[in-house]
């Protein structure tokens, strides 16, 4: 052990990066996993079934689309450092894209609601890190009515 | 930088005396962030810079990105991985 210690080494150079956009932001999860909690909503309203069966094909889908949004953040966006500071969110990028699976084969509106949830637990840990202005293109401001 | 180099690759560089050449793996200052440092590959050396790349060009962001890299900014020379100890072996 001590001989690991004393061999490791002691800068970290990156050898990959981060795809050239750097655009990364919460919203794309949870957009898709809102899309999730309304189409179960829906599905639980409706009688039709082919109409049903078209809800269910279409949150499956959706619920991909928000574990990618949350496997991009956690891979591509959050580093070390970020790791360091905020040691959470490491569980909390695992517990989600898990979330995600459990929403995709369920019709259980609070299994999407955990999910939303947990997906606004990344978003705060992603804003405390600085994500807006590091990520984000800023809008211009509002035109006036 | 995969397969060349992997996340975690423990890496001997040594400084440069003379300019890098091509194919070399660099230790590179992120032009755009100072406090980045990086490890590429030199794809050309021209009037006292050089373009680097990745290995994996559809996931790396490098000198088509970023542009000619100065050669002030070219640290070292990557030259020995001595861990993990089933990868031990000279970098060229």
């Amino acid at each position: 052990m001590f001989l690991t210690r004393l061999l490791k080494p002691t800068v970290t150079a990156s050898a990959h990066c981060d795809l050239p956009c750097g655009v990364y932001d919460p919203e794309q999860a949870r957009i898709e996993a809102e899309s999730c909690y309304k189409i179960i909503e829906k599905y639980n309203a409706s009688s039709d079934d082919q109409f049903k069966t078209r809800a269910i094909v279409i949150k499956e889908k959706q619920a991909e689309l928000a574990k990618h949004h949350i496997d991009v953040l956690w891979s591509d966006y959050f580093k070390p450092e970020h790791v360091q500071k905020y040691p959470e969110i490491t569980e909390l990028c695992w517990k989600a894209a898990k979330q995600c699976s459990k929403v995709k084969g369920s019709l259980d509106l609070a299994e999407a609601k955990t999910l939303l949830d947990m997906i606004d637990k990344i978003a705060d840990v992603w804003t405390k890190a600085g994500g807006p202005q590091a990520t984000r293109v800023a809008k211009a401001a509002a035109a006036k009515a | 930088m995969e397969p060349a180099l992997r996340a975690g690759d423990w890496i001997v560089v040594t400084s440069l005396s003379r300019p890098p050449r091509v194919g070399e793996i660099v230790l590179v200052r992120d032009p755009r962030d100072a406090g980045n440092l990086m490890l590429k590959r030199v794809a050309a050396v021209a009037d006292g810079a050089c373009m680097i790349v990745g290995d994996r060009p559809e996931a790396s962001t490098d000198s088509r990105t970023f542009g000619p890299v100065p050669l002030t900014n070219v640290l070292a020379r990557a030259v020995f991985r001595y861990g993990p100890i089933r990868r031990i072996g000279w970098l060229w």
